[in-house]
């Protein structure tokens, strides 16, 4: 009814106004239906229905205008009116008032008539639809007219022309290459955006009649679809593979890797829901004005819409391309290279890629660390197991892989992950020990992260670093401990010090004793059987005896390849058999070395225990004591020179062997035991300790000559070895024979002695010796020895000479070689040297040269004359 | 096989000293006063064999041989706390027990009287050691048991173990003082023979040095017998460390002379050692370095011998070895260190005709440092015995020896 009435009173008002003017009646229905048209609007004005602002609004203006006695009685008249009607219906009335006067002025029309004109209803029209800001809408037949009327409306022509250009040139509808685009976002071919596998990309086919620009928007839009091929690609490569057989191939990170990659894909996929569910929406024709504005997709919003998922999604294409063939690690790394970028989305988006790609890793790291677990099926961790056995598990038994290892983990850090997973694992398997677990749980409990997957990720590489130093203090600690206590590595160490390097000297000494004749035998008939008893017999009468049988037990005899003439000296050796776990430390290679040690302590044992022997059979009271003082002038004189000459040798070879044997003991063995000795106790894990002791045993070997560099010195000294040891045996013999000479003589004496006793007193004592030295002069006891010294003594004295030359030679080379002694210092025989050497030569000058008759024969053959001749005068 | 060492004590003098040491080495090797072994003394570590043997319980028994020819000594061991220590088979008193009345001739004449009771006690501990290294004998020079006794026991030693090593610690007569004894030097004289002809080490201990030491560096006034008896022991102890506590080196006293002892004659060693204490009385308190102990060492005023040796008007006096042994806590390094210094500064002055050394041995297993200097031992061209046989083959370089003991034996 209401309707009714409204459509009443309009026709009415559009008469009036029309029939005031000119019009006919196609104007005035015409005029009708656009007034009907405006009040059938839904658009509303943009105005707040405010009576009382509008009201002071056109006061102000009104004063504005310098009429404030119109303000004040429109004013006035404002109050009466609003105290007699509703407030409601006010405002209207005002605002078109308001309206009416001020598009009066705006207008600038000339007349000022109250009420419109006959031109005035498309103005306002116009003005109507310019301040709505609508750039072309669907007009009527009867709009098109009227715009087309408007002389000065060149932009709507120009629209219109547009409009009809391009429908003109476009085939296919914007909303179908939306669609089309759409789908090529999925992968999927449309309609007429196809995949062209000759140019591998998304186009619209040739034949499509598009605009160019249209066809280069969706060629751009269509490349998001090609990225999003290639990642679905890859997902699929890999997802697709692993439930059947080949599914070793796809390693965990990249599992994670896929499945983060499709957690992207799903948002992507939630945005192409989207944008399909507003393609769906018509997209207006360009110029046309449309009703429905709101969610209609063309290409362009697409552009906008799909710009960032674009950029992501290339991303995600990129690290595809940049793993494809990488694995673990290494894939974890090359992800994380193209992490370090300014952009914060970028950012943000590579964070949360890695941080589920590098969830196994740090999994396998946390498992690795704490448990010692390498559950790597698929050869992704940086730390690599090999089977090996046990003795060489630590050294050999995990690697890191460096090609796995992703940037992120230092090599210092993997580094020592790799020390606490070993040192794990060799508690396990070589300690066959449990207690590593408190402390892994130890460790973990104080980081704070629980032995189940805890909060370590990606990014947050301080935690992780923080549970691996914790951890491996911790492991480490316990480790030492196992070794230390349960497994006593230092009793053992001391046990090679005393018995491979020969520091129990009482063992050594009884050893040598007992072994000793045994080992003059030929090597090949040499029982090692017989020798280990030997060695048990030398262990029991020793100190040996105290120490703890475990120890003992591992000491053992073992006899060297030997060739053809060797004695059982040269392959006689003791080895030291350190079980698992110790073998570690004491691999055989190093056992080889301590044998090599252990042969040159042994051989310079041997000699100077064979020089101490000497010195017994001349020990003074012998020679003091002997009655060879007591022969004729001559004969003593030939025997005390040699017997100076003697000494005098020996004197000097037992001076060099102490004093090297002096050097061994302080510069060499107590020395780098005293080093060793300390970096053991400072060690903090095995590999501390592994290098102590290879740092030990090498200053060892290079400080007793055995290194490299003194291959020259030590041959000499060897052979200065041997001149010793034929000494000793010529010296024996000499001194046997006349021990026995003496023995002869005191036969005689003793009977003499004994008839003297009883008469004589204590004090003339020194008469009986006359005696009895007269008697032994005369017995010609002398003519026996003679001869034998005649045919020995030359010969035991050019070897001497040979000793000598040899020393002197050594001491040249110890003197010249300051690279090796002014390093180790040798005790002794620096100041000493040059002193021996002018005194060797010195004797050597004495000595005749080889096969030269010698002077002291010569003399002893002249003296041999005189002794002959001596009995007779007698 | 420990290598067995039998000592033999001989006169007053002799048993005393020969007393104080088995005290020290029963409180080194934790021997308790009658033979049993301490609680801590069992783990081993030492060896306790050379110079002991074990009865058929646990007792530990020295292997010594205690004689004299008057009683009172010997009854004053065997009434002491250390009675129950000894194999009272292994004392030999002389019947009379009238003593050798100070005559060297007397106690030779009764030392040939009794030489097969002697003789068969040497005979059954000798039987009783698997490898017998040699003898200790323990004696003065001056009295008649020690020096008569000892020479006679010497000698017959030396015919009837002439492969077995004689060691003897000397004790010399007092020559500042005259002696009640008159007959002092004749008797030294006439030991003195044997100790050069039949024994294989003489360690000389001074009286006069002794006194002389205990006056100046341990601050006693009057010091008592048992004082300068427990230096003796002290010293004894110490230079047989080697042979009881086993190490790298000189584990043997073969190895351990034979370094010293480069000519057959020049075998008399003269020890030093520092910082001395004597029982129970509180020393200073200092550190001790090694270069310290081996430079004290090198002072006349520690050696236990009136040597002249490092006087000036003798400074022509030299060294032919020296051996060091420093117990305790020694860093290796420094040993090394501290030769180095004394080499430098030539604080010893070594003998020209030969290479000559000083040598180091290191026992940690004490906290107390201590040690032994080694030996100038010289010609006895003043010996004028009458059967002293002059040699003239002398090398020349041993003229340069320092007669340091000389002066006390010229007659």
């Amino acid at each position: 009814m209401d309707d009714h009435q409204t459509r009443d009173l309009v026709e009415e008002l559009v008469h009036r106004l029309l029939s005031a003017g000119a019009g006919g009646a196609r104007d005035e229905a015409g005029a009708l239906k656009f007034a009907h048209r405006l009040l059938s609007s839904r658009l509303a004005p943009a105005v707040v229905p405010d009576e009382h602002a509008l009201a002071e609004a056109i006061k102000r203006r009104l004063a504005a205008s310098g009429r404030p006695d119109d303000a004040l009685a429109f004013a006035d008249l404002h109050s009466k009116l609003s105290v007699r009607s509703r407030p409601a219906s006010l405002w209207p009335l005002l605002y078109l008032l308001d309206s009416l006067s001020s598009n009066r002025s705006a207008a600038a029309a000339a007349s000022c008539l109250p009420y419109l004109p006959t031109a005035a209803p498309p103005r306002t029209t116009a003005a109507t639809t310019g301040t709505g800001g609508r750039p072309g809408s669907r007009a009527p037949p009867g709009g098109v007219v009227l715009v087309s009327k408007d002389p000065d409306n060149i932009r709507e022509i120009a629209l219109r022309e547009y409009t009809e250009q391009v429908l003109e040139e476009t085939e296919v509808s914007e909303a179908a290459l939306v669609r089309d685009v759409l789908y090529a976002c999925q992968g999927i071919d449309g309609r007429y955006v196809r995949y062209d596998k000759a140019g591998d990309a998304y186009d619209l086919p040739d034949g499509v009649r598009v605009p160019r620009s249209t066809r280069t928007l969706v060629r751009k839009l269509c490349e998001i679809g090609w990225l999003f091929r290639k990642v679905r690609g890859f997902i699929s490569d890999n997802i697709s593979r692993s439930p059947s057989d080949a599914a070793t191939e796809v390693g965990t990170v990249a599992q994670a890797f896929c499945s983060a990659l499709q957690n992207e894909l799903s948002d992507y996929y939630k945005l192409l829901a989207v944008l399909e569910s507003h393609s769906l929406n018509p997209v207006p024709a360009p110029g046309s004005d449309s009703v429905v504005s709101g969610n209609y997709l063309s290409l362009r919003r697409l552009a906008v819409w799909l710009a960032e998922p674009a950029v992501r999604m290339r991303l995600m294409a990129v690290l595809v391309d940049g793993c494809r063939g990488l694995r673990g690690g290494a894939m974890a790394g090359a992800i994380h290279g193209h992490a370090q970028h300014g952009d914060p989305m970028f950012q943000e988006f590579m964070g949360r890629l890695l941080r589920r790609v590098c969830s196994p890793l740090f999994e396998m790291v946390r498992s690795w660390v704490l448990e010692g677990e390498l559950d790597d099926v698929f050869a992704e961790f940086f730390i690599v197991g090999q089977p090996v056995k046990a003795e060489s598990l630590w050294r050999e038994g995990y690697l890191i892989q460096s090609d796995m290892l992703p940037a992120f983990i230092s090599p210092v850090l993997a580094q020592r992950i790799l020390r606490t997973g070993k040192s794990i694992n060799f508690l396990r398997v070589c300690c066959d020990d449990n207690g590593w677990a408190d402390a892994a749980a130890e460790a973990a409990a104080h980081v704070g992260t629980t032995t189940s997957r805890g909060g370590l990720g990606y990014g947050k590489i301080d935690a992780l670093e923080a549970l691996v130093v914790e951890a491996a203090k911790r492991i480490h600690r316990h480790l030492m401990d196992v070794i230390h206590k349960r497994y006593r590595f230092k009793d053992h160490c001391l046990a090679i010090k005393r018995y491979l390097l020969l520091g129990q000297g009482d063992f050594v000494q009884y050893l040598m004793d007992v072994v000793g004749p045994e080992l003059s035998e030929p090597a090949n008939r040499i029982s090692s059987f017989h020798l280990a008893g030997l060695l048990e017999t030398a262990i029991r009468a020793s100190d040996a005896q105290y120490d703890d049988r475990d120890i003992l037990d591992r000491i053992r005899v073992k006899m060297m390849e030997h060739g053809d003439g060797d004695r059982g000296w040269d392959v006689f050796s003791l080895e030291y058999d350190a079980r698992v776990p110790l073998d570690t430390v004491f691999t055989a290679s190093v056992m080889k070395m301590y044998l090599k040690v252990f042969n040159f302590l042994w051989k310079l044992k041997r000699v100077d225990h064979s020089l101490t022997g000497v010195w017994k059979t001349m020990k003074p009271s012998c020679i003091v004591s002997s009655p060879f003082y007591k022969e004729g002038t001559n004969i003593r004189t030939q025997f005390v020179s040699v017997l100076r000459k003697c000494q005098v040798l020996f004197n000097e070879m037992n001076h060099f062997v102490t004093n090297f044997q002096y050097y061994i003991m302080f510069e060499v063995l107590e020395v780098s035991w005293a080093r060793f000795s300390d970096e053991m106790d400072a060690a903090k894990d095995l590999d501390d300790l592994l290098m102590a002791h290879d740092k030990y045993l090498t200053s060892i070997l290079e400080k007793s000559l055995l290194g490299e560099r003194s291959q020259g010195i030590l041959r000499n000294l060897f052979a200065l070895f041997d001149i010793i040891l034929q000494f000793r045996s010529h010296a024996d013999r000499w001194f046997e024979r006349i021990y026995e000479l003496q023995l002869r003589g005191k036969g005689k004496s003793k009977s003499k002695e004994a008839d003297c006793g009883r008469r004589r007193s204590s004090c003339n004592l020194q008469a009986r010796d006359h005696h009895k030295a007269k008697e032994w002069s005369s017995s010609g006891q002398v003519l026996a020895l003679v001869p034998f010294m005649e045919a020995e003594l030359p010969a035991a004295l050019m070897k001497v000479g040979v000793f000598v030359l040899v020393q002197a030679l050594v001491y040249l080379i110890l003197a010249q070689s300051s690279t090796v002694f002014s390093r180790t210092k040798s005790l002794g025989l620096r100041p000493a040297r040059s002193l021996s050497a002018r005194r060797m030569l010195a004797l050597l000058s004495d000595l005749p040269p080889g096969g030269e008759p010698s002077p002291v024969a010569a003399t002893t053959t002249r003296s041999s004359s005189l002794v002959l001749a001596h009995p007779k005068e007698d | 096989m420990p290598r067995e060492i039998i000592t033999i004590q001989v006169g007053q003098c002799g048993n005393q000293i020969g007393m104080e040491f088995w005290k020290q080495l029963c409180l080194e090797h934790g021997i308790g006063k009658d033979g049993l072994l301490e609680d801590f003394a069992t783990q081993g570590g030492d060896r306790k064999d050379v110079f002991f043997y074990q009865a058929d319980d646990q007792h530990y028994i020295p292997r010594a041989l205690l004689m004299d020819l008057e009683p009172r000594v010997i009854n004053g061991i065997q009434n002491s706390e250390y009675r129950n220590l000894y194999n009272h088979e292994n004392i030999f008193l002389s019947e009379h027990g009238g003593g050798a009345g100070n005559n060297w001739a007397s106690g030779y004449h009764q030392g040939e009287q009794v030489v097969d009771d002697i003789m068969d006690m040497v005979d059954r501990e000798a039987d009783g050691s698997d490898s017998l290294e040699g003898f200790v004998l323990c004696h003065s020079i001056a009295g008649g048991t020690g020096s008569g006794m000892g020479s006679y026991l010497l000698e017959t030693l030396n015919d009837r173990y002439n492969k077995k090593l004689v060691q003897t610690y000397s004790v010399f007569p007092n020559q500042m003082e005259t002696s009640d004894v008159v007959v002092q030097p004749y008797n030294s004289l006439l030991t003195l023979k044997r100790l050069t002809l039949n024994a294989d080490c003489v360690v000389v201990l001074d009286n006069t040095a002794l006194n002389r030491i205990a006056v100046e560096r341990l601050h006693l006034s009057n010091p008592t017998f048992a004082q300068t008896n427990s230096l003796v022991s002290t010293v004894m102890s110490a230079s047989t460390t080697t042979l009881r506590y086993p190490g790298y080196m000189n584990n043997d006293l073969v190895g351990l002379l034979a370094s010293l002892i480069p000519t057959p004659r020049c075998h008399f060693l003269m020890t030093g050692y520092t910082p001395l204490t004597v029982e129970r009385q509180v020393n200073m308190i200092r550190k001790t370095t090694v270069l310290d102990v081996m430079r004290r060492l090198l002072q006349t005023k520690n050696i236990m011998v009136s040597s002249y040796a490092r006087t000036k008007e003798a400074s022509h006096a030299k060294y032919i070895s020296i051996l060091n042994i420093i117990q305790g806590d020694v860093d290796p390094t420094q040993v090394h260190e501290s030769l180095q210094r004394i080499r430098e500064r030539k604080l010893v002055n070594f003998i020209d005709w030969a290479p000559a050394s000083i040598q180091d041995n290191d026992l940690s297993e004490f906290d107390e440092s201590r040690e032994i200097i080694e030996s100038l031992v010289d010609e006895y061209k003043a010996c004028e015995s009458p059967d002293y046989i002059k040699w003239g083959m002398e090398d020349s370089g041993e003229a340069n020896v320092a007669a340091a003991l000389d002066s006390k034996l010229v007659v």
